[in-house]
């Protein structure tokens, strides 16, 4: 199975580099993203530019990343004619599909690094990152939610030939909700209520509070439980629809045609 | 002739739309820019601590056309290879400006109705009011802005007939126009190599008019939206030229695609 994955990465993480809606995704993408949020934060008297410009610039990027690459695989399969066969592999759907979230979803992590070179390039922001380690945890909790996400949204996708769509109508109601750009309490009440009840919302604050510093650990570990909890109940929505649409699609033999 | 402009103009928009049903046409045209808009919006309460968002809604509400008049418009050469009508349209000896320009009719339509849902959003969401602004020249702003976005697609799309990555030109060109029309943030905070890029992208020049126009100052909105004007004609005699270099080199080269 392992040997699965890490194959299906390598090849992915070749086919994706190669298509140039990725390379911007990768690279335009989080540059463009670090140079606008600078500009529009350059006024707010903001101290910490690493809190929303860098870390937000980097994250929408990655988001991008995910939405045009894993939400979209299922869809370049079909085109290829390959999706009927990976399908059915002997080596299962879901680890393939697991395969090629993974591969993106770690080559997607460029978009933070390239969003923290263009600040300190561009504009000589300074790396304010007060507890490193406390980053990592929440970097790496992130990094396994957005995976599990992916990997809801790629089922979710197989069932529709209209994937060009859907990935494109989920990229920034994410941003937005999740508040990668603004703290979440910038939303009114009733829209707060959707963006706690969604993993990156988590993920974003936890990272947020490690760049500012954590002060309360408590606070940080209850958010990082929740986040644990989430990501859990979005793995095991990704496993029931598996099953669901294996079930549909063996049943109505249009996985081709969706 | 005329009815040949617009069967071109219906044909071209039946293209784009008929995989679609008309709710998810209108998520993509609309609804979605919509969400942007508001995204943008929220980053800009938050960074420029501000409640005011006059500005900004109405930066936003003409970057709504950016579906219609960037990816919708600039993706036609693509999509016209795709369709397997490149080879008709290289070797058939019509005007091929008329061709040009049919192709935008939709997406200017739905870019005018994308901007006219914005402002009226941004009336209900984020307060901004109309009282005391001539309602026929916001009207006259928006139709000139979306024009000249619209011959700025055109512009960008002949790139298609020359390079294979479209999306990745598409989606750059949609994030300079963020940066660069003062959308987002004034156009002062740029470098002055930027400030006059700014000068020569579409929509800069209408967005400031319409803020002139808000602030009740007419004589200065008079001279930009002729500029604005002016700004969207060059964008479609440069579509023009550079659709003619590329008809030749295809028609000496016995080749429909330039790369």
């Amino acid at each position: 199975m392992i040997k699965v994955i890490i194959s299906t990465m390598i090849l992915q993480m070749k086919q994706s580099f190669a298509r140039p809606m990725f390379r911007f995704c990768l690279i335009a993408n989080p540059i463009l993203n670090t140079i606008l949020l600078y500009e529009m934060f350059r006024e707010s008297g903001a101290t910490n530019y690493m809190a929303y410009v860098t870390l937000g610039a980097g994250l929408m990027g990655l988001w991008g990343c995910i939405c045009f690459s894993s939400a979209g695989d299922i869809n370049r399969e079909r085109f290829s004619g390959t999706l009927a066969l990976i399908f059915t592999a002997p080596a299962r759907f879901p680890i393939i599909i697991l395969g090629k979230i993974i591969g993106n979803t770690i080559m997607s992590l460029l978009t933070m690094i390239i969003s923290l070179m263009t600040s300190v390039i561009f504009f000589r922001i300074q790396l304010q990152l007060a507890d490193p380690l406390y980053f990592l945890i929440a970097l790496l909790a992130a990094i396994i939610s957005f995976i599990v996400i992916s990997s809801v949204i790629a089922c979710i996708l197989t069932l529709s030939r209209k994937t060009e769509l859907y990935m494109n109508c989920i990229e920034i109601p994410i941003i937005l909700l999740c508040g990668f750009a603004f703290p979440v309490s910038v939303l009114p009440f009733g829209i707060r209520i959707v963006s706690y009840t969604l993993a990156p919302t988590y993920a974003v604050e936890l990272m947020r509070m490690a760049v500012w510093g954590i002060t309360d650990k408590a606070e940080f570990c209850e958010k990082l439980l929740v986040l644990m909890i989430l990501t859990l109940i979005y793995a095991l929505i990704s496993a029931f629809l598996y099953k669901k649409i294996d079930r549909s699609v063996r049943i109505a033999a249009t996985l081709e045609v969706a | 002739m005329i009815k040949r402009f617009l069967d071109q103009a219906y044909l071209y928009h039946k293209g784009r739309s008929v995989a679609f049903e008309a709710e998810e046409f209108v998520l993509m045209e609309i609804t979605y820019p919509l969400i942007t808009m508001i995204l943008y919006c929220l980053v800009a309460t938050f960074s420029f601590k501000t409640t005011d968002l006059t500005c900004w809604v109405i930066g936003n509400a003409f970057l709504l056309c950016t579906n219609a008049c960037i990816f919708g418009v600039g993706i036609m050469f693509v999509k016209e290879r795709q369709y397997g009508r490149m080879r008709s349209i290289i070797a058939a000896p019509c005007s091929k400006l008329s061709l040009i320009l049919a192709s935008g009719v939709f997406p200017t339509l739905f870019a005018v109705c994308a901007s006219v849902c914005g402002l009226v959003v941004g009336c209900l969401v984020f307060g901004v009011t109309f009282s005391g602004v001539n309602l026929l020249l916001v009207a006259l702003t928006i139709i000139v802005a979306m024009i000249s976005a619209t011959f700025f697609g055109l512009f960008i799309s002949a790139f298609g007939l020359m390079n294979d990555s479209m999306h990745l030109v598409l989606n750059v060109v949609s994030y300079l126009l963020m940066i660069f029309t003062g959308a987002e943030f004034p156009i002062k905070q740029l470098p002055v190599a930027g400030q006059v890029m700014a000068q020569i992208m579409p929509l800069t020049k209408a967005i400031l008019a319409m803020n002139r126009l808000f602030e009740g100052n007419i004589k200065d909105f008079i001279v930009l939206i002729i500029a604005e004007f002016v700004t969207g004609i060059v964008y479609l005699l440069l579509t023009f030229v550079v659709f003619r270099v590329a008809e030749r080199v295809a028609q000496r080269n016995g080749k429909f695609d330039m790369f």
